[in-house]
């Protein structure tokens, strides 16, 4: 199956998105922040990247953008999985579907695992 | 409603706003935590420990917001007592210690020398350093950082009266950022990326309280860690505590 980048500033909402993700046969790597996901990355090339938006220390967008600027992860499907609104998102709506190639933006707290799990097979199938 | 005359106060309506998306996590997690068991057929995976230390967290930030709301409206004629620092710190450890646990944290009490009562409101201390504590400890377990996370809850003596507070590994915490962090409470999404990285409830939630106990959160440095604190005036009555 896929391995998945897992950023998730929360460690116990981590915990749980990983031990789902794990179970429907995908390896993840887990981490907390912008830097270790760069670093993850760099480690293991993923198949797809599941992100918050809301990091510590940097934005979410400035992984974002980062992330994009290698080479070889341009074309990593990226999923986001936030706890902003559609409304808070829809002013970065487009850059992030356009300039940044974001697959598809989650609303965290009405995801369940079950959605998270198919929307990253989805788009691992789709890769 | 500001809860003193300055303008570095956080707003009733914006420190409601923070709580409110700072409740998405907690409340989150448990509805996940609640699911994983159903989805593996493994019902062992559903953590309801962690179940509860969320719960307990996200119900304790909500009693210590209405109690922050309690005192701000109280504030004119609210009635100081003496309280012992050491034993709230304590208190607040105990109630924290399962939370840190599961974010992997190790929770230590240094209390620096001895000293008598400082003029607090009881329940208002306790709660103050318990959301302060909850939103470090979360903070602290999110930080890009190796080696072993500790947070501190600590108190000394300044020339300016006994500082208690909470400290941690927070690099890029300042008086600048913090400064910054008040006045963007409620309103922008992450008003203190450079500590954590969500809306900072229990931070502002902390310092609302402390205001009307006319006294606030600053940031502070204890032995190699720096963190956020308050200072508390020594209480001129005999000690019985």
């Amino acid at each position: 199956m896929s391995h998945i980048l897992l950023i998730e500033p929360n460690t116990l909402l981590a915990t749980v998105y990983t031990r789902a993700l794990q179970h429907a046969g995908h390896s993840v790597a887990r981490v907390t922040g912008a830097q270790a996901g760069i670093d993850a990355a760099d480690r293991r090339r993923p198949d797809i990247v599941i992100t918050e938006l809301h990091l510590p220390q940097h934005s979410g967008i400035e992984f974002l953008h980062e992330f994009r600027s290698y080479a070889e992860w341009q074309q990593v499907p990226i999923v986001l999985n936030t706890a902003l609104t559609g409304t808070q998102v829809a002013p970065v709506m487009q850059a992030l579907h356009r300039d940044l190639g974001i697959r598809e933006i989650l609303y965290k707290p009405r995801t369940s695992l079950q959605d998270l799990v198919r929307v990253a097979r989805e788009h691992a199938l789709a890769a | 409603m500001d809860v003193s005359d300055s303008t570095e106060g956080v707003r009733a309506d914006s420190l409601l706003l923070s709580v409110a998306e700072h409740l998405k996590v907690p409340l989150t997690t448990i509805a996940r935590q609640a699911e994983l068991g159903q989805l593996t057929g493994q019902v062992e995976l559903t953590d309801a420990a962690a179940i509860r230390v969320q719960a307990n967290a996200a119900l304790t930030l909500v009693d210590s917001y209405l109690l922050g709301l309690e005192l701000m409206n109280r504030h004119a004629d609210l009635q100081l007592e003496p309280v012992s620092v050491s034993s709230t710190l304590n208190d607040a450890a105990h109630d924290l210690e399962r939370f840190a646990n599961y974010y992997q944290v190790q929770l230590e009490v240094e209390v620096g020398g001895r000293f008598g009562p400082v003029m607090s409101h009881p329940q208002g201390l306790r709660a103050a350093l318990l959301s302060l504590g909850f939103a470090l400890v979360e903070a602290q377990a999110a930080q890009d950082m190796r080696g072993p996370r500790r947070v501190t809850l600590a108190t000394h003596r300044t020339p300016l009266g006994i500082v208690a507070g909470v400290y941690g590994h927070y690099e890029a915490l300042s008086a600048e950022r913090w400064r910054a962090a008040l006045g963007l409470a409620g309103k922008a999404r992450q008003p203190i990326t450079s500590l954590m990285p969500g809306s900072g409830a229990g931070l502002f939630v902390a310092d609302a309280i402390l205001r009307s106990m006319d006294t606030r959160l600053r940031v502070g440095r204890y032995l190699k860690q720096s963190g956020l604190a308050a200072t508390l005036q020594p209480s001129r009555q005999l000690a019985f505590v």
